[in-house]
């Protein structure tokens, strides 16, 4: 049953018309992007905006109602098990077994990809997000830090074209933050894309090349970071919000609204 | 502590392909079989509950020296049940219901592991902690019924005797753990919190295993004693009581058989229907 991923095409990820729903609430509704080979591609939403039932849908969890998700040309509706193969997760919250030592988890997964890692290997990689010493405890006997470091190795551990991480960073303080956002910053220049979605507008900043800005399930706007502000400096409702030199945080609140979403 | 590296420059290794079912289930179950021997819970409940009750029944019958629910072979099947529904009920589907509630089971499902294939693993790890229940049980009734209370009436269990009892024990073994991992799967199907399914699961311990011990037994009439035997723990054990004494097998055991094969379609049909993979 083993197949291979088609040549590259430029494109890491094509998502077209992306419609799901739970029951009468349509989640996502509509939604198209594309992301570059290379690229950090950041999703920005309110809560229940729609970011992490598209990242779902793009993941597999969530079957969505209608339209097309292409990794790297593979279907990933009509083709999950090759589309997985392609892609790297790091879920909002991620557990593993409880009974299991880091470097089992490590193992695991490296074998749920057909990647045979030996003892040393295993080590060799957690020594490098610095966790050779921690290889026999158990993931929740990790900090927040430790198990966001793991979370991302794991996404990465079959070296996936594609990364998908749901708020990385949430949870972390400056220093851990900084730490993953350069390890970030180094996936992307192995030549892997990255869509990741976020809260945090520092990060959109610091860290993406282009930013999308959704709310009730759609795509408000896409553009880089500078790119968005340039675009939407002069909208009133932007405007509206700023206090002084108009920030992205400004387009962000300008275009989504100021109420406090649940 | 010195800062973690900054970055990793291993280059993506294309082409990339879908990995063959072969690996993923060698993953599987090696982490499967691996949390399965490390749950101290799980192992207390597989090994040393039987061998509790094998040992109070058998105790019965040597201080008394009389027969109270059945024969030797009938205590034996009520210890093999009691260990197969403490596996599956309070141990299968609690495990499965904790699992989902931390979110394991969606971090599996974004591998290219098929969702059957993650459930298929951790079932055939429980059959086989079942299979090694069952090895230990039948050898310690060996030891309870001949060395330590020395029963030697002509009904005292010695399978060794027969390697056809052996074998047709094990196969109806196979049938009676489909019945309570199925059982198991539709707790986990129906009852989403880990916490109401503990619960549950003890509150169902009653008609499912429990109830079983009276199916030899006329003690509390005729009626009882038909509810009780046709229930899936006296189902179970009819089946592995015919199992173990091959001579004795007749249109019941075949009942039995086909009526634990029931029990398992409906409640795997639950458990497949009713399941969901997040807590959420």
């Amino acid at each position: 049953m083993t197949s291979e991923a088609p040549p590259v095409s430029g494109l890491a990820l094509q998502v077209k018309d992306l419609r799901v729903s739970y029951g009468p609430k349509r989640a996502v509704d509509g939604v198209s992007l594309d992301i570059n080979e290379g690229e950090i591609f950041g999703l920005l939403g309110p809560n229940g905006a729609g970011k992490t039932s598209t990242l779902s849908a793009i993941e597999g969890l969530l079957n969505p109602t209608s339209g097309s998700i292409l990794i790297r040309q593979v279907d990933a509706r009509a083709h999950p098990g090759l589309a997985k193969a392609l892609i790297g997760v790091q879920l909002q919250s991620t557990s593993f077994q409880s009974d299991l030592k880091i470097s089992e988890i490590v193992k695991l997964y490296a074998g749920l990809y057909g990647v045979p890692l030996t003892k040393q290997a295993i080590f060799d990689r957690l020594t490098e997000i610095h966790l050779g010493d921690e290889a026999s405890r158990r993931f929740s006997q990790l900090s927040g830090g430790q198990q966001k470091r793991l979370s991302l190795l794991i996404a990465t551990v079959h070296d996936p074209p594609l990364v998908l991480l749901d708020e990385p960073t949430s949870g972390l303080d400056p220093q851990a933050r900084r730490q993953l956002w350069d390890r970030i910053e180094g996936i992307r220049k192995s030549g892997r894309s990255i869509l990741l979605t976020t809260h945090s507008m520092e990060e959109a900043q610091s860290v993406c090349d282009r930013v999308a800005i959704m709310d009730d399930g759609k795509i408000l706007t896409v553009d880089t970071p500078a790119g968005l502000i340039e675009k939407h400096k002069d909208d009133p409702n932007v405007l509206a919000v700023a206090r002084g030199q108009v920030t992205l945080e400004d387009v962000f609140i300008g275009l989504t609204g100021r109420e406090l979403r649940e | 502590m010195s800062e973690p590296s900054a970055v990793t420059t291993q280059p993506a290794s294309p082409p990339l392909r879908a990995p063959a079912l072969s690996e993923i289930f060698r993953a599987l179950l090696e982490a499967d079989f691996t949390v399965q021997l490390r749950n101290n819970r799980a192992l207390l409940l597989s090994f040393a509950l039987p061998l509790v009750l094998l040992y109070a029944l058998f105790a019965s019958v040597a201080v008394k020296r009389r027969i109270i629910l059945g024969d030797p072979e009938f205590k034996i099947a009520a210890a093999l049940t009691l260990g197969m529904a403490s596996i599956a009920i309070l141990g299968y589907s609690m495990t499965v219901a904790r699992d989902r509630e931390k979110g394991v089971f969606q971090r599996l499902r974004v591998t290219p592991a098929p969702t059957w294939a993650i459930m298929t693993s951790r079932l055939l790890v429980q059959v086989a902690a079942m299979l090694a229940m069952a090895l230990v049980v039948l050898v310690a009734a060996n030891l309870f019924g001949w060395r330590i209370f020395s029963i030697a009436d002509s009904n005292s269990p010695d399978p060794a005797d027969s390697f056809v009892a052996y074998v047709l024990t094990f196969i109806c073994l196979i049938f009676s753990s489909a019945l309570f991992l199925s059982v198991g799967q539709a707790l986990a199907g129906l009852v989403k919190s880990a916490d109401t399914l503990n619960a549950v699961g003890r509150i169902a311990y009653l008609p499912l295993f429990a109830l079983g011990l009276f199916s030899q037994s006329t003690v509390f009439g005729t009626t009882f004693e038909l509810i009780s035997r046709w229930s899936p723990g006296g189902t179970v054990e009819t089946l592995l009581l015919g199992a173990m004494t091959p001579s004795s097998w007749n249109s019941d055991t075949w009942l039995a058989l086909a009526v634990s094969t029931a029990y398992s379609v409906v409640f795997a049909g639950i458990g497949i229907r009713w399941f969901q993979w997040g807590a959420r």
